[in-house]
């Protein structure tokens, strides 16, 4: 990790290239840096604190916030004294590590690599265009970053939200949209695809602060097409959020408070008053995109983002350069996550000669052998954190206490336990003093426990013959007043811990070998291109397509709306599919059965029908999930029941063809036909798309052609935008609808007639069209039944659940089971190519690995006390504990692999013989006794 | 003397993955809360046995908490 | 100043330490590689970390 550094230039070929940074000065020693913050507590000038959005004052020397990366402290030459003025100094004896060298320099570094993946993020919109509704001349008009600060509880106001011009908390506020985005005044034409997520959510929190403030959102489409957003702008009109579609033209001060005005779709004026104004902003191109691109040689797109196209969405211009994030075009966190997993896949195959040649492994002393026979010999460590927990709590006192405690053979304090010198100590005194068990009271175990392990293991102890007892995060620094009290507390929690301690057993580490093949299933765009991204890593995979040919929906497809032409990328993909000697493609095949976790899967593949049924049993390491979708067919607005009712993909396929006729005169589009509540309940998010693509053909077939379309909101996020606009442009009529008031298609005498209500002129209209076209939404491809065979979890639309909707958006809840493309959620075409590479390089990362580690707190099953009940095998939520035959009994068993420790298993047990490792019955026990053990009656101060 | 003297006893069971990273949160966070609390940590709430809760009273804990 | 240079096989520059490079550089690691990630600032984290919470289902975002 580099921080504070700036690439000047960049030369080389992919596999070796030379970058040149410049390493800007800390004047802090990262390693000699504790991150006490004593130096700010002193540092006597202020600095405009940037992380916080301006909005609070914070010193020269700092750090952004207390979870920061490296958690080392800075000094920003800018404001600092010394570095300006050459005086004060006063952090350098303040400093008790001696951490704070101001004789650092910039230093030139070099750097050979082989690859290079570009995720410098976003831009900030220009004030130029924050001016125009009113910011900086009101300090209540605030934009959503600051806002996103000013709500944050650990934000400078500690949540509370306040109005700037007289500290009132505002009681009516508006939001809004588009502040920089498809604004062509500004030359952002795009969609920034973020802010209505986000506006919504800072509504919802500011509701959650006060219930009472009313909120108005001015928007012009609500763009919440990703998967199961919808939801969240329901739950905000549900409570009372206002959602108003206008186009605001000016916001000005009007006595204390602030004035919008704005125009309606029907043409009106109308003023509002508000007491806080927030402006969604837009994410512009990064600062320094130009910079970048000339270093790199990269190009750019007309908005200044990386250029890339809709079939290899992550490769830049150059070879060996790969793109991730916002800067490939402004996307949300799930997105840039996916993407960039996706664009690690990519590196990796430009790199896979050299993999494994540059990381470093580390060797350990052999462990120390501990039995049940040895005598227990705590080591007790209290750490002082500088000043953070013993200004508060009385460490020697601690101490001291733990020193008396039963198998307690040393205790002693450090200033910092985590530093280095104090694990040279721990470690050597765990030799000299002969401890079998260590007991450290500091911080949180979830930070620090891992670097406390390596030192045991430095040691020669199991990592696992080791507690943690947090007196700083949980203790001291919500104490803070009550000195006595977290003393008494420390004390109680180390003789917790203690007891504990004398209770742990060293944990062996295991490891699982892996077999190095993948099986994916379907066979369309997202299976091939994960299967051949594997491929290109060096890893076999197996598709297992269920109809007779590989392509999946691409084959419905003709052109992208960027205008890409789809059959012959379609039919590079499937030529290198079966060209790939690492990848098996079986058709007509069906996964009949799988067992097994992560690294060592077995599956039963049917293929063929009838006579020529065949089985194939396969040995794989991964799964990824690439079973697709298809269109929705409503059984709304005559489809099926006229001929001159269509869906989108039936007009695209009738726009391809060759008679003269097919693109007629007249057409009325219907969006969110049977979606957004409606058979469906959420949204599609390539319908809009899909139309205005359409719209944009039938306009170059026969620009007379007379086109109305019927929305909710017109999602065309991202550069799609322009489509729309040019869409707008050439002529095409767009009214929205209301939910209550859905367009209704009826035929008379062979001709079709489309009611609405017409919301511009405000009137109901009546149109015989020469065709009516639907946008029907995309419905997932049996889930339901993989669902059940994979215990893998789905949504309530049917779609598989991610384990984690923001930072694992291709990881399922089963390990080693990978998810990409329309089984996923809706998508277009390119996000589906960069969730297949993404869920390539996650399905990659057992394989290279060749082994599964298992954390060895997993469950462990006893099996002469086991009955064989199977209650932990219906309750476990990972599935793994299965059931096997021992002498004829069934016993439980657990698959390490797949288990992760929550212990629901060994709670159920009713006969005590499941155990967790790390956390058994008798250490949980011990534990709560040695709680019982205070006497707490005489501390009760009268 | 005051009348709130009663100072309870209170046993915690923390599951790791949310409750007891909202315990640091609100550490990092400096929020304020009376010292009574005593906390184990736990993988998961699904690790408590019901046997845990009784034994932390019969040990004299004035409340249970389980936060997950 | 002496100029160091720093060679390693199979080594990959991220450039940006937002929550995409991290992400990045986490599976490049994982994937057997050497990673420099490069972050302009005096910390990785990027905007991610200065949200408090994150759509729709409002979790903590650090």
């Amino acid at each position: 990790m580099v921080t504070n550094a700036d690439l000047l230039a960049l030369e080389g070929k992919p596999g070796n290239f030379t970058a040149k940074l410049n390493i800007r000065p800390r004047y802090i020693d990262a390693d000699a840096c504790t991150a006490c913050g004593l130096c700010t507590q002193y540092c006597p000038k202020h600095h405009v604190d940037p992380y916080n959005e301006g909005l609070a004052i914070t010193r020269p020397i700092h750090i952004d916030y207390a979870q920061a990366v490296p958690a080392t402290y800075y000094i920003d030459p800018s404001s600092c004294m010394y570095l300006q003025h050459d005086t004060c100094q006063i952090c350098v004896p303040v400093c008790q590590s001696h951490a704070i060298n101001f004789n650092q320099k910039p230093e030139a570094r070099d750097l050979k690599i082989g690859a290079v993946i570009l995720s410098p993020g976003f831009g900030k919109i220009a004030p130029e265009t924050l001016e125009k509704y009113g910011y900086g001349k009101h300090p209540d008009i605030v934009t959503a970053f600051e806002y996103e600060r000013m709500t944050t509880a650990s934000g400078p106001f500690l949540g509370e939200i306040k109005c700037f011009s007289d500290g009132r908390h505002p009681k009516s506020m508006a939001f809004i949209q588009c502040v920089g985005s498809r604004d062509i005044g500004c030359n952002n034409g795009y969609c920034s695809s973020v802010c209505c997520m986000y506006a919504i959510k800072e509504a919802l929190v500011t509701k959650e602060h006060d219930p009472d403030v009313d909120i108005t959102i001015y928007y012009m489409d609500i763009r919440t097409q990703g998967k199961d957003f919808d939801a969240a702008r329901e739950r905000a009109e549900a409570i009372g959020i206002k959602f108003v579609r206008a186009k605001v033209a000016d916001v000005t001060p009007w006595e204390n408070h602030l004035k919008l005005t704005y125009s309606t779709l029907d043409g009106q004026h109308k003023f509002e008053s508000h007491d806080m104004v927030v402006l969604s902003v837009g994410l512009e191109s990064p600062k320094d995109a130009e910079k970048i691109a000339d270093i790199t040689k990269i190009d750019l797109n007309h908005y200044n983002f990386c250029k890339t196209d809709t079939f290899s969405p992550l490769q830049t211009s150059q070879e060996g350069i790969v793109v991730a994030g916002a800067f490939q075009g402004p996307k949300d966190i799930p997105e840039s996550v996916t993407q960039s997993s996706g664009a690690a896949s990519l590196a990796s195959s430009v790199l896979k000669q050299q993999r494994g040649k540059g990381t470093v492994s580390k060797e350990y002393p052999e462990e120390l052998v501990v039995t049940d026979d040895d005598e227990v010999r705590i080591g007790v460590f209290v750490c002082h954190c500088g000043i953070n927990i013993s200004s508060v709590v009385d460490c020697p006192e601690v101490a001291e206490d733990a020193g008396g405690m039963e198998n307690v053979t040393y205790y002693t304090e450090n200033l910092y336990s985590c530093s280095q010198d104090a694990q040279e100590q721990i470690k050597n005194t765990i030799k000299e003093k002969k401890l079998n068990r260590v007991v450290i009271a500091a911080c949180s175990p979830r930070t620090h426990e891992p670097l406390f392990q390596e030192t045991l293991k430095d040691a020669g102890l199991n990592r696992n013959l080791f507690e943690m007892v947090n007196i700083r995060d949980q203790c001291s620094w919500v104490h803070a007043n009550e000195p006595e009290e977290a003393t008494a507390k420390s004390k109680d929690l180390v003789r917790m811990a203690v007891s504990k301690a004398a209770h742990i057993q060293p944990l062996p580490e295991q490891t699982v070998p892996v077999t190095p093949k993948a099986v994916v299933l379907g066979g369309g765009v997202a299976g091939m291109t994960a299967a051949l991204s594997l491929a290109d890593q060096g890893f076999d995979s197996v598709i297992v397509e269920k109809s007779a040919k590989i392509g999946g929906n691409l084959q419905n497809l003709k052109n992208t709306l960027a205008g890409d032409e789809v059959a012959g990328y379609l039919k590079t993909l499937t030529d290198n599919v079966k060209k790939s000697k690492r990848i098996d493609v079986i058709t007509d095949g069906r996964l009949a059965q799988t067992s097994g976790f992560v690294g060592n899967f077995a599956s039963v593949i049917e293929s063929g029908k009838g006579t020529k049924k065949k089985e194939l049993t396969v040995d794989h390491g991964v799964i990824v999930v690439a079973t697709g979708g298809h269109e929705h067919r409503p059984d709304k607005y005559l489809l099926g029941k006229s001929k001159k009712v269509l869906t989108q993909q039936e007009l695209e396929k009738q726009l391809a063809g060759r008679a003269k006729n097919r693109a007629p005169d007249s057409i009325v589009m219907i969006q969110c036909a049977g979606s957004r509540g409606d058979d469906l309940n959420y949204c599609s998010k390539v319908c809009c798309n899909h139309a205005i693509k359409n719209i944009l053909k039938i306009k170059e077939i026969n620009p007379a052609s007379q086109i109305i379309v019927l929305y909710r909101d017109m999602r065309t996020y991202g550069y799609a935008e322009d489509a729309y606009l040019e869409a707008r442009k050439k002529g095409v009529i767009f009214i929205p609808y209301e939910v209550d008031r859905k367009p209704e298609v009826s035929q008379k005498s062979g001709k079709v007639q489309v009611d609405f209500f017409d919301s511009i002129m405000q009137e109901e209209v009546s149109f015989n069209p020469d065709l009516v076209a639907l946008s029907v939404g995309v419905v997932p491809d049996g889930t339901a039944e993989l669902s059940k065979m994979l215990k893998l979890p789905v949504t309530a639309n049917g779609f598989f659940l991610e384990a984690h909707v923001k930072l694992r958006p291709v990881e399922l809840a089963v390990e080693g089971v990978y998810v990409c493309g329309l089984a996923h959620g809706p998508k277009p075409v390119d996000e589906t190519i960069v969730q297949a590479q993404a869920a390539a390089a996650k399905a990659a990362i057992p394989l290279v690995k060749g082994y599964v580690k298992v954390d060895p707190i997993v469950s462990s099953v006893e099996k002469d006390a086991c009955i064989g009940c199977g209650i932990c095998v219906s309750l476990c939520p990972y599935g793994a504990i299965q059931m096997i035959k021992v002498d004829k009994k069934r016993k439980a068993e657990t698959i390490s692999a797949s288990c992760k420790a929550c212990g629901i298993c060994a709670s159920h047990c009713p006969t005590f013989a499941i155990s967790m490792g790390g956390f058994t019955n008798e250490q949980l026990v011990s534990q709560i006794e040695a709680f019982g053990n205070k006497k707490v009656e005489e501390k009760v101060v009268a | 003397m005051s009348e709130n003297t009663f100072s309870p006893k209170i046993l915690g069971f923390l599951c790791n993955w949310c409750c007891y990273a909202a315990a640091d949160a609100a550490g990092v966070s400096r929020f304020q809360y009376p010292p009574n609390l005593r906390t184990i940590r736990v993988m998961c709430t699904g690790r408590i046995d019901p046997s845990f809760v009784l034994k932390g009273f019969l040990e004299g804990a004035d409340a249970i908490f389980s936060g997950g | 100043m002496g100029k160091a240079i720093l060679h390693r096989e199979g080594a990959v520059m991220i450039l940006g330490g937002g929550i995409a490079g991290i992400q990045a550089a986490l599976d490049m690691t994982e994937l057997g590689y050497y990673v420099y990630l490069v972050e302009k600032s005096a910390a990785v984290g990027g905007v991610m970390a200065q949200l408090d919470k994150t759509f729709p289902t409002n979790d903590c975002s650090l």
